[in-house]
């Protein structure tokens, strides 16, 4: 039985705890799953600890002076609780960093050249090209201008194309609906998933707009003041009526009415 | 006015200032991986220039031979430093490195100046003294050749950074956390930068040892490399190879003018204008990259 289970999810995270400048503690014990070849989301407000849960899995906490203190983490069945950046990246992990951040004096196409793994051949790294562009037409059209000149909609997707390029088995994302018009969102999201369906790649999503997060992944974690703090799938975080007043912006608030102490985050105290 | 004067002014002007630019792109080859302006570019060039007097006149080697054996292990100086010096820094304040670059220059000094002592040997590499005469105009042979040697640099480079390995460098100088996030090997990249850099000063090495001597006064083409860098933009090759040619010609030809009025030494006069004022009005140089800011 424990077998099939870890068979299931390739990213198992087990109450992991982070320290940055071995004093702050970030995410006090943090546990998530990521089934095989399915969408999760990480939802939680500012501050709670959802980037650094993505950088201690991509390993990309060593450069902020952050370390796990206690915890594991496994992918595929091996403990990469230790292991290097860009080891993990060659095992199949990428991390598509908050704020988009490309390679704004190279142009879309050198954004794309810069992630291929060593040893990648020229034809394949052509035809991941090729794949990219076909799933962003918008890159393809500007492929060689330069990349600090794209709208925030087109960086969005060249950091995604640029993740893709490391035919990561799991994909990372932190905020990728940050600053972007609704519409943007949705088209992004709606290739990720068309991603997800087409090659199976498994998605772990950091989003603080649950709304559009919650539509496309098959369970979220809350996560809030560095812990998990309800689990469970879409469907029934949806309907959580705490989740919609205080996530989803919605439920049936009358703003006359409205009465401010008697509705809190009960699973902060 | 003595058009061929003047003229015979601006292009040995320019060559010298190709050799500025043969140095300067040492400097801007470490600046485009780590943005940090190598304080100890000088250093290294004048170990460039030792190593080779050490394996031609020591070991006896012929300098064919001694010059690309000398790049080799400059090649391994330079990625050395990188594992030895620059890796725990990674990520610490830009300032902090710059300091490290200095340390190792009075290091790099010190360690000359202990193995080979302070008299100036001659590299003697062949080139003859003879005149070369362009019409009514004077060349000196080995500013030819340093020249030739600046600009087949400058063309292997802009080769270079179109290659793959090449445009990982530029990523790299884009952006340290975004490039370890899809999985590209700062470190290593940091350290080809280094090396490559080492390479440079080999040649640099070579040809000012063979116009000045070979001894600790090589370290001090830094002035001149920096302003030509700092002009050119830090981070452009281009730029380099063009604002070296810039400060040549106006250095020759603006120290003619002013050296009989001043009483001569203007020369440094106009370098140090030059840095200040392009600090001043055009912090970026002809050719830097500004960082995008999108309105």
């Amino acid at each position: 039985m424990q077998e099939k289970v870890e068979a299931q999810n390739i990213l198992s995270m087990n109450s992991v705890e982070v320290l940055y400048d071995n004093v702050m503690l970030a995410i006090k014990g943090v546990s998530v799953q990521v089934p095989k070849g399915e969408m999760i989301a990480l939802l939680g407000s500012n501050g709670a600890g959802k980037s650094t849960t993505l950088k201690a899995i991509s390993g990309l906490l060593k450069a902020e002076r952050g370390r796990i203190s206690r915890g594991e983490i496994t992918f595929q069945g091996t403990d990469i609780t230790e292991a290097l950046a860009q080891k993990r990246v060659e095992m199949g992990i990428c991390h598509v960093i908050e704020g988009r951040r490309v390679f704004e004096h190279l142009t879309p196409d050198e954004n794309l050249t810069a992630a291929a793994p060593r040893g990648m051949s020229r034809s394949t790294l052509n035809a991941e090209k090729e794949k990219i562009y076909g799933y962003f037409p918008r890159l393809a059209e500007r492929k060689n201008s330069q990349a600090g000149y794209l709208s925030g909609g087109e960086q969005q997707m060249l950091a995604i194309g640029r993740a893709l390029v490391t035919q990561p088995k799991l994909l990372m994302l932190d905020e990728p609906s940050l600053g972007l018009a609704p519409f943007l969102v949705e088209e992004i999201f709606g290739i990720l998933q068309k991603i997800n369906k087409d090659e199976g790649l498994s998605v772990l999503l950091v989003e603080q707009n649950a709304l559009a997060a919650l539509e496309i992944v098959s369970q979220g974690y809350l996560i809030e003041n560095g812990r998990v703090v309800m689990h469970g799938t879409a469907e029934a975080l949806k309907s959580n009526s705490d989740i919609q007043e205080f996530y989803l912006g919605g439920g049936e608030t009358d703003f006359h009415n409205v009465k401010h102490y008697s509705r809190r985050k009960r699973w902060l105290s | 006015m003595d058009w061929v004067f003047l003229s015979e002014l601006a292009i040995n002007g320019a060559l010298t200032g190709l050799l500025y630019s043969l140095f300067a792109i040492g400097l801007v080859l470490i600046y485009k991986a780590s943005s940090v302006p190598n304080l100890a570019q000088g250093g290294l060039t004048m170990v460039g220039a030792y190593v080779v007097l050490a394996l031609a006149r020591d070991v006896g080697l012929p300098l064919w031979l001694a010059i690309p054996l000398a790049a080799v292990v400059m090649l391994g100086l330079g990625f050395g430093i990188e594992r030895v010096a620059l890796r725990r820094l990674a990520g610490r304040p830009v300032v902090m490195i710059l300091m490290l670059t200095l340390g190792l220059d009075i290091f790099l000094r010190g360690t000359t100046l202990a193995i080979w002592g302070g008299t100036s040997r001659s590299m003697e590499l062949g080139v003859s003294y003879d005149p070369l005469f362009l019409g009514d105009i004077f060349i000196s042979r080995i500013h030819l050749v340093g020249a030739g040697v600046a600009l087949a640099l400058f063309v292997a480079f802009m080769l270079f950074f179109r290659t793959r390995t090449g445009i990982k460098l530029r990523a790299i100088a884009d952006d340290y956390m975004a490039s370890w996030s899809v999985g590209i090997a700062v470190e290593r990249g940091v350290g080809l930068s280094w090396a490559l850099a080492s390479v440079v000063a080999v040649a640099a090495g070579v040809i000012w040892g063979e116009i000045q001597g070979v001894d600790q006064a090589l370290s001090l083409l830094l002035l001149k490399g920096l302003t030509v860098a700092v002009l050119g933009g830090l981070d452009s090759i281009l730029g380099a190879v063009i604002a070296g040619i810039i400060l040549g010609v106006v250095e020759n030809v603006g120290a003619d003018f002013l050296d009989p009025l001043v009483g001569g030494g203007s020369r440094e006069l106009i370098v140090a204008a030059v840095l200040i004022l392009t600090v001043m009005i055009r912090p970026h140089g002809l050719f830097g990259r500004h960082d995008i800011e999108r309105v």
